[in-house]
């Protein structure tokens, strides 16, 4: 083995991880040839970086995020599993089953949703979906300080053709939350947006009802998004929105 | 459906997975932050990697490898997303330098501090090409094997190796470079 060979090889000699063959050979080129010696030592020397590097952890709220969606699942999963033929046989089982379950993995988010849904659907064929109506992010933020104890973020982002039209104080499942509705033509969507206690909501989509509702957090908020748009617009209005909550384009 | 009556509840008991793969979420995190570079997404990509390896969990069945196995999940759920926000970063290959043997650290008896050595190092990675920056993430990082790398990227072993070599051997060219604009 010459020298060139020798270097190309060196990485995988230090991760113990050359082939059988080439081993021993690199093995003894290391002991005749001082130059790569000294460049298997850098390059060892290097390699112990990374031992003190660190790699990044997962942010605090992650894990309550992830054991929600993962949990969310195991409820489809096991409702999935009691609809074939064979379980209904054994119905004394699949009853236990199905109480067990629903105590340890009630469905209170779906509820959350559901009146997502229902204050949506009602401001809207009401004559007062807003309490305050203004296309400005800031007259409807400074309303909303004086109504809440939180303050949401209100975006403007008109160039996606959608327009804020104002915002309201909303009840959902006991929590106060802020409305904001947007308006595009006939088009209009709710964002529900509220500061969350402990629970932060896993990013989710759901039909219900005819209406589509999006779900997402981050480190500060809790947002469901409602309306009957298709799925693609849902992600285009939620890709501009959260873009401005980031480029910080908000009062 | 196929599946025998015998497995059921027990060997794909949602508890199961929770117990197997709720400790690998940091190493979820850090592999989704280093290939999107941007937290609220790499979350994102976490949760989802999550659902699909629980969808997925039934088929695994707990054969095998599965750190690797999830490692993919993550790393594809990762590249979906980047796909999607077309937000590629240059794959070019990298010319080889002809001159191999060039000792790329000088000064060797200058020692950094160890802040300064994370740091420079941390720049480092991150002026990586992708391709070069997530195969030593996964490996120094998350330790997997060449074989589990193969397995991973979906390449094989010899170009994990050939792979893994030039990339270190940019990391240091990076890195002498941070060191030397300080």
């Amino acid at each position: 083995m010459n020298c060139e060979e020798a270097n190309r090889f060196l990485d995988a000699y230090l991760d113990r991880e050359l082939d059988l063959r080439r081993y021993p050979e690199l093995d003894q080129h290391l002991r005749v040839c001082p130059s790569c010696q000294s460049l298997a030592h850098e390059f060892q020397e290097f390699r112990s970086l990374f031992a003190a590097s660190a790699p990044y952890q997962a942010p605090s709220q992650l894990r309550a995020k992830v054991l929600a969606a993962v949990r969310q699942q195991q409820v489809k999963h096991a409702f999935a599993f009691l609809r074939q033929p064979w379980v209904y046989a054994t119905g004394v089982v699949v009853l236990s089953l199905f109480l067990a379950l629903n105590i340890l993995f009630p469905d209170a988010a779906g509820e959350l949703f559901r009146q997502a849904v229902l204050r949506h659907s009602h401001s809207l064929a009401s004559h007062h979906p807003v309490d305050i109506a203004s296309a400005n992010p800031q007259v409807v933020k400074t309303w909303f300080a004086a109504k809440l104890d939180f303050v949401p973020p209100v975006v403007s982002f008109p160039a996606s053709g959608y327009v804020l039209f104002g915002g309201r104080v909303d009840v959902i499942q006991n929590r106060l939350v802020a409305a904001l509705v947007y308006k595009r033509d006939k088009d209009a969507v709710t964002l529900f947006c509220w500061a969350p206690k402990k629970e932060h909501l896993p990013k989710s989509d759901h039909l219900i009802e005819g209406y589509h509702v999006s779900t997402w957090s981050n480190a500060e908020w809790n947002y469901i998004l409602v309306s009957k748009l298709s799925d693609r617009e849902m992600d285009q209005f939620v890709d501009s929105f959260r873009v401005h909550i980031q480029s910080g384009a908000y009062f | 459906m196929r599946q025998r009556s015998a497995d059921r509840l027990t060997q794909e008991d949602p508890r199961r997975f929770e117990e197997i793969f709720l400790p690998r979420l940091d190493a979820a995190y850090n592999l989704a932050r280093w290939i999107i570079r941007h937290d609220p997404d790499a979350q994102d990509v976490v949760q989802d990697a999550y659902v699909r390896a629980f969808k997925g969990f039934q088929r695994f069945r707990g054969g095998g490898n599965s750190k690797a196995w999830f490692l993919t999940i993550v790393r594809n759920t990762a590249y979906t997303l980047l796909n999607k926000r077309a937000a590629k970063e240059n794959l070019i290959p990298y010319e080889e330098e002809r001159h191999a043997n060039i000792i790329l650290i000088d000064d060797p008896d200058n020692e950094l501090p160890a802040e300064a050595q994370k740091e420079y190092l941390q720049r480092a990675l991150e002026r990586l090409p992708l391709e070069f920056r997530e195969v030593i993430i996964l490996y120094e990082l998350e330790g997997l094997s060449y074989k589990e790398l193969a397995s991973t990227l979906g390449i094989p072993v010899g170009t994990v190796m050939s792979r893994l070599s030039r990339a270190r051997r940019r990391l240091r060219q990076e890195f002498a470079g941070v060191r030397h604009s300080e």
